[in-house]
């Protein structure tokens, strides 16, 4: 068995606070030998901006040839997808709001051309994770992203229930996530839930 | 004095639904006076925010595009209308990267306490938020607010108000919505007559 891991560093700024927060669950996935991971920092991923043409709600493709081209089929391929995203100006960063506007594809595959976007038997086989830090301390700064991410996840075929999330605010400068309390402790656990249940989906 | 009024267009796709509920708003304004400017973000180009930091000690931004030609061009207007369609429940990544790019002004305010904008200016500046979406929920533009704060407050501008319409898909297209074309256009107006009134004042 391998479970293949793909994971989106959303973040313009690497190695800032949501990227190691996504490097600590990774870490933690990673000590597991049948889990085989890719990590895609979004600065490298070469994705354009959705341009609305609505064309792939005929052709079933995109109009634009970059790195969407390879991420589609690593989307469908693997068994977990992670994505993390600083949060700015109450959102989720722009980078990331690309790859998420890009998956519109397979919204369309989904409900206007009614096709399969994965294999009936990989259904529910499949889990997401979404990490977010934000230098805001206040409680509901993740309000706003969170929706995205679910539509994100509901059109490559992730159900809701099939959705980790492990957000921490109060984390601005370079580094500041070292500090907090749980961060790390949550990531690790939250990596070897993840494989635990997926290890589980897949034998079952 | 004349009313400035600029409007940003944030949809990738041109003459669609949103930019010409925008259009609607901004016609209705020139119609009451204003002086009218838009600029269609995608013919504009910019880089997203790199989170740097580096306006945290600066106050300026170390990327020099067009985005900030474009914040001079906000700052120096009476009113904002920002638009753009609703995807993936939120705003576009075109829009959301040219607002993350505002971020040394948030710098300017709150870092280096350089940028403030009085009781008085925010109340003589108006901001609205202008949006459409496909889905028919009443929560689809809840995703894209916090954002229009942000800008709005970032810039100087009281959030004044929301002209949005939802349910595009089922309407096919802004055109056939009862309401909202002409209420763009009625608001338009009011948001100038208010301006031009506070500026006499």
């Amino acid at each position: 068995m391998t479970i293949k891991v793909l994971a989106f560093a959303g973040s313009p700024r690497r190695n800032g606070n949501s990227e190691t927060l996504l490097d600590w669950v990774l870490a933690s996935m990673a000590e597991d030998p049948v889990v085989s991971i890719q990590k895609v920092p979004l600065t490298e991923a070469n994705i354009n901006i959705c341009r609305g043409c609505n064309a792939c709600e005929k052709l079933n493709k995109c109009v634009q040839r970059d790195g969407m081209d390879i991420y589609h089929d690593k989307i469908i391929e693997a068994d977990c997808i992670l994505l993390s995203s600083p949060i700015y100006c109450m959102g989720i960063a722009a980078l990331p709001k690309a790859l998420i506007d890009r998956a519109q594809v397979f919204r369309s595959r989904k409900y206007v051309l009614k096709l399969p976007v994965i294999p009936p038997e990989r259904k529910g086989k499949r889990l997401g994770v979404f990490l977010a830090s934000a230098g805001q301390d206040w409680s509901y700064v993740f309000d706003a992203a969170v929706p995205s991410v679910k539509c994100f996840f509901h059109v490559i075929d992730i159900k809701n229930e099939d959705v980790s999330y492990l957000m921490i605010n109060h984390v601005d400068e370079k580094g500041a996530i070292e500090q907090h309390p749980t961060a790390k402790t949550d990531a690790t656990n939250l990596g070897k839930t993840v494989i635990t249940e997926l290890k589980k989906r897949l034998s079952a | 004095m004349v009313v400035t009024v600029l409007g940003i267009s944030g949809s990738p796709h041109r003459h669609g639904n949103t930019e010409t509920l925008l259009d609607s708003f901004l016609d209705g304004a020139r119609s009451a006076g204003a002086s009218v400017e838009k600029v269609v973000l995608r013919d504009l180009t910019y880089s997203p925010c790199r989170g740097c930091n580096a306006c945290h000690k600066t106050g300026e931004c170390v990327v020099k595009d067009d985005a900030i030609a474009l914040f001079d061009k906000i700052l120096a207007v009476d009113c904002i209308a920002v638009a753009s369609p609703i995807y993936t429940m939120g705003i576009t990544a075109e829009l959301k990267g040219l607002i993350d790019r505002g971020q040394y002004l948030w710098a300017r305010k709150f870092v280096l306490k350089t940028l403030f904008f009085s009781d008085d200016h925010i109340r003589r500046h108006k901001g609205l938020f202008i949006s459409t979406a496909g889905q028919n929920w009443d929560h689809v533009f809840d995703g894209a607010f916090p954002a229009m704060t942000a800008i709005f407050n970032g810039t100087g501008f009281e959030y004044y108000d929301n002209i949005i319409a939802n349910n595009m898909d089922e309407f096919k297209g802004i055109k056939n919505h009862p309401t909202a074309l002409k209420a763009a256009y009625a608001k338009g107006i009011e948001v100038t007559g208010v301006i031009e009134k506070l500026k006499g004042s």
